[in-house]
């Protein structure tokens, strides 16, 4: 994984004895990545915020299938009362995406938009934090080494179908990207993670 | 209502206001239950006004009951036990502003903000020239811890800790934390003189001392909740600096002053406190709560004051101003602090003064502690620099004053 300084990048420099980013660094880096996409649009106007908005819509729906995917299933199996604890933050990604669909497509000029994407901002950063302290905290525990592995390995896959750092170059469609189908994003996302598992 | 200006000179007496009746402030569920800050829009200078705050209840809530340990009359430990519980609601209300949201870390990165704002601010308004140097002293110390939990910041939750403290101060070196471990004698510093000492100085240190032995006590309880080794060693470490730094600010109080003075003295500071933040408070929200509490502490201070005139041989009036000093300020302080990195970097404590030599005393205590492996502070630079080919720092004003501490010296 590359990623930048911009954002906060979980990859060592290779070769250098540091042990390689695991699932819960993966995931962890996506939520500051995530954090700090909110702040930019939270700052900018008109067609940059349409472009940082777009870039978050997809890097959100990127990382929640991963999650939903790769992660809680395990979360599920490992930790003590997993599936009521998945449970919960199954309820809150359902909340969030409710708000993403509304704000999915909306001009950032709408009187709508700016708060409602405040609402999203709390809503999936609460849930970012809970998943932390409820659900990743046990992963390392629970998890043995080829599971927390195959966990990661489902994380990148998904991030090559849809790279999820800045200037990637795919978000310059600006409102089409946004506009585009994002859960068919998922879907191939989807795709990807479950082909992982075969490679 | 409860200022007024005369010739632009605002005046404000305390001991002369009218608070609210302490049987009307008592808060129920519904009022205690504050929403807290939205962490990413708040003033950064807001938060460290509730860290503040909350130091200073705490502290007036632990000084209430050990004074009720040390007092035989009934009825008065019934008076203090309903100030207490007042002052302990006051608690409640102000750190329970702080978002839940917000990680450890990041409340963390909060508080040095908090030691090294409040600190500098105390040690350019300080008058006494003895107690100036003991905040000087402190200030480069906190500073430093700043730098240290914002490269664990960076690394184990991928943000950078200028998006909290926003810019309004610098995160650099300061005195390397690996050199702040002293023989605990060394920390003992002379007391001011009750009787000859400007009453701002007496506000003063109390205030440095409430904030740092708050800080000492968060870094107590929260640092075993970390995972990572390194931000549990981290947070020992620097949980024994602040030790450390309550040793040093404690010991310049008076120790002759008497219980009721000292009520007097702590009551006194919370409106002051309040006072000044009422006066800046950005957030109005924030602001009517530090009204509302000015207004509590009004007539804590009233009954401190009668209390004393009951059971002391002085009257308040005799040991507190009338009118208000300046208000305590939040303020960028990034010029004050890199003269201060200028000229007192390499300064220690021998005995109750300071000097530029690594004396024998403090030599051994680094021997002993420090040993022949590289403290967590230092590791914490050096593990950051290892996985992302530098450390984190924040230098808004230019490179750091002093060559050594540069980064491309290292």
């Amino acid at each position: 994984m590359t990623a930048t300084r911009k954002t906060g990048a979980a990859a060592p420099p290779s070769g250098d004895g540091m042990p390689e980013p695991d699932v819960v660094d993966l995931l962890v880096a996506q939520h500051a990545m995530i954090h700090d996409l909110f702040t930019e649009a939270a700052a900018s106007h008109g067609e940059r915020c349409r472009q940082v908005v777009a870039r978050l819509v997809r890097l959100l729906a990127v990382h929640e299938t991963a999650e939903e995917e790769a992660v809680h299933p395990l979360a599920r199996r490992v930790i003590p009362q997993g599936a009521e604890v998945v449970d919960d933050r199954l309820h809150e990604e359902n909340q969030a995406k409710q708000l993403l669909e509304r704000l999915d497509g909306m001009d950032p000029d709408d009187p709508e938009f700016r708060p409602l994407l405040d609402d999203l901002r709390r809503d999936v950063l609460r849930h970012a934090r809970h998943e932390e302290r409820y659900e990743f905290n046990w992963l390392r525990q629970r998890c043995s080494p080829a599971q927390l592995e195959a966990a990661a390995r489902a994380v990148r896959a998904a991030e090559a179908v849809a790279p999820t750092h800045p200037h990637a170059g795919a978000e310059t469609g600006g409102k089409a990207a946004l506009a585009g189908p994002v859960l068919s994003l998922a879907d191939r996302v989807r795709d990807a993670i479950r082909g992982s598992r075969d490679g | 209502m409860l200022r007024w200006a005369i010739g632009g000179i605002v005046t404000f007496n305390p001991l002369e206001q009218q608070g609210i009746p302490l049987d009307r402030q008592l808060r129920d569920w519904r009022e205690l239950n504050v929403p807290p800050l939205d962490p990413d829009a708040v003033d950064p200078y807001t938060r460290c006004r509730v860290i503040t705050m909350n130091g200073i209840e705490m502290e007036a809530v632990w000084f209430d009951h050990q004074f009720a340990r040390h007092c035989r009359d009934q009825e008065v430990r019934r008076q203090l036990a309903q100030l207490r519980y007042i002052e302990a609601q006051q608690q409640k209300v102000v750190n329970w502003l702080l978002p839940g949201v917000s990680s450890t870390l990041e409340t963390t990165i909060g508080y040095e903000q908090v030691a090294v704002d409040l600190t500098a601010w105390v040690a350019r308004m300080e008058p006494d020239p003895y107690l100036k140097q003991a905040y000087q002293f402190g200030v480069l110390e906190d500073f430093d811890h700043l730098y240290r939990y914002a490269n664990l910041y960076e690394m184990v939750e991928h943000r950078k800790a200028e998006e909290i403290v926003d810019g309004l101060t610098e995160v650099m070196p300061g005195r390397p934390t690996k050199f702040q471990h002293r023989d605990p004698r060394d920390n003992v510093r002379d007391p001011y003189d009750r009787a000859t000492t400007s009453p701002l100085s007496k506000l003063h240190a109390l205030t440095v001392m409430s904030a740092e032995q708050q800080t000492m006590n968060f870094y107590c309880n929260v640092g075993p909740q970390y995972m990572e080794p390194i931000a549990r060693q981290l947070y020992q470490e620097i949980g024994l600096i602040e030790e450390e730094h309550v040793t040093h600010y404690e010991s310049l109080v008076d120790p002759g002053e008497t219980w009721w003075e000292q009520l007097v003295n702590h009551e006194y500071n919370e409106c002051y406190l309040y006072y000044s933040f009422t006066e800046q408070e950005s957030d109005p929200r924030v602001r009517a709560i530090w009204e509302l509490h000015l207004n509590m502490e009004l007539e804590h201070l009233r009954v401190a004051c009668d209390l004393m005139r009951q059971h002391d041989t002085r009257q308040p009036e005799e040991i507190v101003v009338m009118s208000m000093p300046q208000v305590l300020r939040f303020e960028p302080n990034k010029q004050y602090i890199r003269e201060l990195l200028d000229t007192q970097i390499d300064l220690t404590t021998l005995g109750a003064g300071y000097v530029r030599d690594a004396h024998q005393r403090f030599e051994q205590m680094q021997q002993r502690l420090n040993g022949a492996e590289p403290p967590p502070t230092e590791r914490v630079i050096d593990e950051h620099r290892d996985r992302f080919g530098s450390e984190y720092r924040m230098q808004t004003d230019g490179p750091h004053p002093v060559a050594a501490l540069r980064e491309d010296s290292r």
